[in-house]
């Protein structure tokens, strides 16, 4: 694995949140608030056909009857979502055939980000579909992908280009009243990534997105939506990071996977929204629903970095719903000064012979809250079904707080279910240890935090780990006493 | 009249007879409208979220047994530790039962509840202790504390070992069908005092009875409480415990419960710590076949560091019945250098039963020990295997295995009169034939 | 190269060390020897640094340099080595990528730049085969899981890794058997030269006959209170301990 502790201590001279930059394109933003008129105004605004606006105004008005959850493990003041405007894009219209065509501040943006494009397309061959505010301004390796036959694209464009697919499956995985803010963005969702992959295909790149909230006041409302049909193998990759603000802006997305039969979809994801500053003030919002339906032989895997947004409440789950399928869930939640995480996942086990594997690494520093929650379910018709969770929690300091809230339901006299948990916190005698061979204490507790989240870091494709590593530094520092 | 309204609306037949300028009786009358605004738990609390009350509260019950039951040592000795001398606190139906006790004043106080509530020399102890743990916004809790007159009473002093273990037996005659009862217990262990205390609830016919049992118990410093609760009533009882300990420093609460028949078993327990180096143990096997239900809801809240807890439940589960374990450990800030383990392992032995198991930890402190464990399974087939191949029929193989992985929960049992009887009853129930003495 | 002056050191407020005099020239090689609870391990602790000791009176001076005011880490920095007498367990974090944390640290220290992947990896090779470390333990989680033997060993391929000018090792002998104790002594042989000294700490003489010792001092109730040359670790082999304490 690359090696990065040098440029890490760099990074650690900024103690400010680094991808804090305000990038000032013109927008075109509707007015604030949310009503009827509004979302037929996204609808007609992104050119959608009639039952695209129809299941929207019915995900509205499902959402108009339901209350804002209130069960998780965070407290914080609930946005005004009447004070929200539901619509921001660059205003010229972003349709570029290459990257010269691209607004140059935009690039830099992207450049600062560390997502260069074409690095990353000449290096890595990874295929980058970038949301700036709700709209895909730049897609590459297009081509390259169709040729196999995949579909990679906005979602909105697969909404006109590709209606039949969006039509049969969106909303088939979270139906738009599934919760609260499940329904919001159903209703008003602007745009996010599409994704197919064609029987027996196996895509022969990384496809990523990275998602940036940019303007002032707006929430982020983005759908994923990535199939992968029978036989077929796609490893997708998501990273978030939003300028600071000191208005808390809300972020709830909506991720949806279907593995057909024999099909693996592995799912990663880099967090890093802007946490608030040190006393707690500002940062986003992160309440996202994402769930896999699993067929018959099929995996999912989710594995996810969490280090930014104030408030998370995130739960990527499976529904092992075909004999013989798996769910993964790696995880490493990072809280640090006021920021709370409830995250977590569920694995609900319908098929016979299903697996799955839980391991949750928190890490909770400052004044923050870190909480595990997680369901694992066997119903009373299945047989055979394992599952292995591990959960471990490293608190540093204490004015912090690690929580563990596993639910366990088994209903199956076959079911095989193991959960274990432990808290701990960096040994005194660790860190001696790293003093007396020459690692100062805030690159010793980032080794040991590396350590410590290393069964998960593992799970990650090569160049998201890196950044992940750096990420997990970045967010604990100062948090050593 | 829905079963809530008879409870409120019974209130003034209770008090009646009793003195209403007293202190607790502020208590209760509080308590009262506490649950008045609360009513019964649903499923929508959280902590009651596996475990409904419907089937139980929709229905009617009384509140006050008409009379007396009579009752014949040789009828109920068998619910006895019979081959160990004991106190005893003996009630039928609710009421005090003076042949079958054995009560004492003598070094010790084990008595009467309703005594030490109205006799002025046990004022000092119940303004002290009455209600103090026990928390009024559980509303089953505050239902009990509002009608709190009778159940068991005992006071250790200081530097006292009683002698013998002393057993709280709550009978229900079934001369009355369907009875609501309401037992209030409370228990004082002084400085460097120790206790075994044994509390069973025990139908003697089939017949719909429902407890709400309340018990405070208070171990001071260097003090040793070891409670057994045996729960192995008939499928027409159901038994809601509260108990609620609060533990000084250098203390040891230990409490087994063994749930092996009933209709409906609610436990809760909660610990609370005042002091550095406590000790708290919880313990617990449960058996169930048929349709019954039995759920442990456990806190060991560590508000204090250097602290230790270990909680060990173990749960068997047949037919259709369903267990379910919630599990808290709060640690807070200031309970540095806390131990604290959580341990729940359950065998499901048919496809139509049930376990749901939240192990929770919450803590707030960074110097901490702290850990849980939850396994949902079965029987370890190669275990099965080499038995099997050793001559061992399967089912009796199965059942041999089952009975050794509910067994070693009872090797903390400290009375062996007990461990014995227990051992008996959990080989019996899983079909076992030990043929020889353990 | 080691100076230590009328050392008084505490731990938890009891005084343990109490005035230890100690001279250590390049090229030497000191044993320190003792019963248990006389402060072997105290010493080795105070002259790394570890804050949980804290020095009442007297004065530790490295090549001149006087240690008082510094950290653990820049003591590492100006070459001193501890081999733990417990290593401690770090999950997660492999031997391979804490040595190169560790090395690069000292390099940045002495204004060095990271050492080259290709260098690091062929130091790694030669001094893993130096002490017959198999190179699949190198990816193993630091100390995790580690045996007794297998903990001591990867101590000293850290100090082969790191060449420090001045090392104590701290107990290294105990866990070992007689085959690992061989290639532990026979490591550290290789590693000594003129320019850098090395203090052993043990509690028997057994490792004695394999790094052979150019002074030997007998600890007792924080005081060195016997000095010789090997031949006193004989007669300590051969005597005890016990005669020792008629000479405090």
């Amino acid at each position: 694995m690359a090696y990065t502790e040098e440029e890490l201590k760099k990074e650690l001279e900024t103690k400010e949140y680094e991808y804090g930059f305000y990038t000032d394109i013109e927008s075109d933003t509707f007015p604030v608030g949310l009503n009827e008129e509004i979302i037929r105004k996204i609808s007609d605004k992104k050119g959608e056909p009639e039952w695209m606006t129809d299941w929207r105004l019915k995900a509205y008005y499902n959402w108009k009857e339901m209350t804002e959850p209130e069960w998780a493990n965070v407290h914080y003041k609930k946005p005004d979502l009447q004070s929200i405007s539901y619509y921001s894009a660059p205003k010229k219209k972003p349709k570029y055939e290459n990257l010269d065509q691209v607004d140059p501040e935009l690039l830099e943006t992207f450049n600062k980000l560390g997502i260069s494009i074409e690095e990353q397309k000449k290096l890595s061959g990874v295929a980058v579909d970038i949301v700036v505010d709700s709209v895909s301004v730049a897609t590459t390796f297009r081509e390259t992908l169709a040729e196999k036959g995949i579909i990679f694209c906005s979602i909105s464009e697969a909404i006109k280009d590709h209606p039949e697919l969006v039509k049969k499956y969106i909303g088939t995985v979270i139906p738009p009243k599934d919760n609260y803010y499940a329904a919001l963005n159903s209703a008003v969702f602007t745009d996010g990534s599409f994704c197919y992959i064609p029987k027996g295909v196996r895509c022969p790149m990384e496809l990523s997105t990275y998602f940036r909230i940019n303007q002032a006041g707006t929430g982020q409302f983005e759908r994923t939506l990535v199939i992968a049909d029978e036989s077929s193998y796609v490893s997708y990759l998501e990273g978030c990071t939003a300028p600071s603000r000191d208005e808390n802006q809300l972020h709830a997305a909506v991720v949806e996977l279907i593995a057909m039969d024999d099909a693996e979809i592995k799912y990663s994801t880099v967090q890093n929204w802007y946490p608030g500053d040190k006393e707690g003030k500002g940062g986003v919002y992160n309440f996202v629903t994402k769930r896999g339906l699993c067929n018959t032989r099929s995996k999912i895997s989710w594995t996810q970095v969490e280090t930014g947004s104030a408030v998370t409440w995130k739960y990527p789950s499976c529904i092992l719903k075909g004999d013989y399928s798996i769910g993964e869930f790696y995880s490493i939640a990072v809280t640090n000064n006021f920021q709370q995480a409830d995250t977590g996942t569920k694995m609900i086990h319908l098929g016979n012979n299903t697996r799955s594997t839980i391991i949750s690494k928190g890490i909770s520093a400052g004044n923050s809250q870190n909480s595990y929650r997680g369901l694992v379910k066997v119903g009373s018709r299945t047989k055979n079904a394992r599952n292995f969770s591990q959960c471990d929690s490293l608190l540093m300091g204490n004015d912090c707080g690690a929580h563990t809230f596993p639910y366990i339901e088994a209903k199956s006299n076959t079911a095989h279910i193991e959960h274990e948990a432990t808290t701990s916190k960096i040994g005194e005698d660790q860190i001696f240890y790293c003093n007396q061979r020459g690692i100062d204490t805030e690159k010793a507790i980032a080794l040991i935090v590396n350590g410590f989240s290393k069964e998960v870091l593992n799970k990650l494709p090569m160049e998201f780990a890196v950044e992940a590593q750096k990420l997990l530094e970045i967010s604990l520092e100062g948090s050593v006493g | 009249m829905e079963f809530k309204e008879k409870l409120i609306s019974s209130y003034l037949a209770f008090e009646e007879d009793l003195d209403l300028t007293d202190s607790v009786h502020d208590t209760r009358a509080h308590a009262l409208k506490i649950f008045e605004e609360k009513g019964f738990p649903s499923k929508k609390d959280e902590l009651w979220k596996y475990t409904s009350l419907d089937a139980l509260i929709h229905k009617d019950y009384s509140l006050f047994p008409k009379s007396e039951a009579s009752i014949e040592l040789k009828d109920v000795k068998k619910y006895f530790l019979y081959d160990t001398d004991t106190y005893k606190v003996i009630f039928i139906d609710g009421v005090y039962n003076p042949f079958l006790s054995n009560t004492t004043h003598d070094g010790l106080d084990v008595c009467l509840m309703s005594a030490a509530l109205s006799k002025p020399k046990y004022r000092d102890i119940i303004n002290s202790y009455f209600n103090k743990i026990a928390p009024f916004d559980e509303s089953l809790t505050a239902l009990n504390t509002s009608y709190a007159k009778e159940g068991a009473f005992i006071y250790i002093p200081k530097k006292t070992v009683a002698e013998k273990p002393i057993e709280i037996i709550h009978f229900s005659s079934g001369e009355q069908d369907s009875l609501w009862l309401q037992p209030r217990n409370l228990i004082v262990i002084d400085k460097n005092s120790q206790v075994q205390i044994i509390e069973r609830h025990q139908s003697l016919k089939q017949h719909s009875v429902v407890t709400n049992s309340v018990t405070e118990i208070y171990v001071h410093e260097e003090a040793f409480v070891d409670y057994y609760k045996l729960q192995n009533d008939l499928t027409t009882a159901s038994l809601i415990d509260n108990t609620y300990i609060q533990q000084e420093k250098n203390s040891h609460a230990s409490v087994h419960t063994f749930s092996l028949g009933g209709k409906l078993i609610r436990n809760n327990l909660r610990y609370f710590h005042k002091g550095e180096h406590i000790l708290s143990t919880l313990k617990g096997v449960t058996i169930l076949e048929g349709k019954q239900h039995v759920d442990h809801s456990t806190m060991v809240h560590h508000s204090q560091p250097n602290c230790e807890s270990h909680q060990d439940y173990k749960g068997i589960f047949s037919e259709r019945s369903e267990g379910v374990f919630n599990g808290q450990i709060l640690v807070d800030k200031i309970a540095q250098k806390t131990n604290a383990f959580q341990q729940n392992n359950n065998v499901l032995l048919d496809d139509k039963a049930t376990v749901n198991s939240k192990p929770q930890l919450e803590i707030f402190a960074d110097d901490v020990k702290c850990s849980h464990g939850c396994t949902i399974g079965q029987m370890n087939e190669e275990a099965l295997f080499y038995l099997r191949s050793r001559g061992i029929p399967k089912k009796e193989a199965k059942a041999l295995m089952t009975y050794a992985f509910a067994n070693n929960v009872l090797e903390s049992v400290q009375l062996p009169s007990l461990k014995k009887r227990i051992n008996g009853q959990i080989a019996r129930k899983l079909g076992v034939n030990l043929g020889f003495e353990l | 190269m080691l100076t230590i002056e009328n050392l008084h050191a505490q731990v938890e407020g009891k005084t343990i060390l109490k005035g230890i005099d100690l001279d250590v020239k390049a090229g030497e090689v000191h044993a320190i020897m003792g019963p248990n609870g006389s402060g072997k391990s105290t010493l080795a602790s105070v002259v790394a640094g570890n804050e949980d000791y804290k020095v009442i009176k007297g004065k530790i001076l490295l090549k001149g340099n006087d240690l008082a005011d510094l950290d653990a880490e820049s003591r590492a920095h100006l070459g001193i080595f501890l081999s733990f007498q417990y290593p401690v367990e770090i999950p997660g974090v492999s031997v391979t990528n804490f040595i190169k944390t560790a090395i690069n640290a000292n390099r940045k220290a002495q204004g060095l730049k990271d050492m080259p992947a290709s260098e690091l990896l062929k130091k790694i090779r030669e001094k893993a085969k130096l002490l017959d470390i198999d190179s699949k333990f190198l990816s193993r989680s630091l100390n995790e899981g580690f045996s007794g033997g297998e903990k001591k060993r990867n101590e000293i391929f850290q100090m082969a890794m790191l060449e420090p000018a001045f090392a104590i090792l701290d107990e290294t002998d105990s866990g070992l058997d007689i085959d690992a104790l061989k290639i532990v002594a026979n490591g550290v042989n290789k590693l000594k030269g003129k320019d850098n000294a090395v203090v052993v700490i043990t509690h028997y003489q057994r490792l004695l006959d394999y790094i052979v010792p150019d002074f030997v001092h007998v600890l007792f109730d924080g005081k060195i209170v016997k000095s010789g040359t090997k031949e006193l670790a004989h007669e300590l082999e051969a005597k005890g301990y016990d005669w020792i304490k008629e000479l405090a």
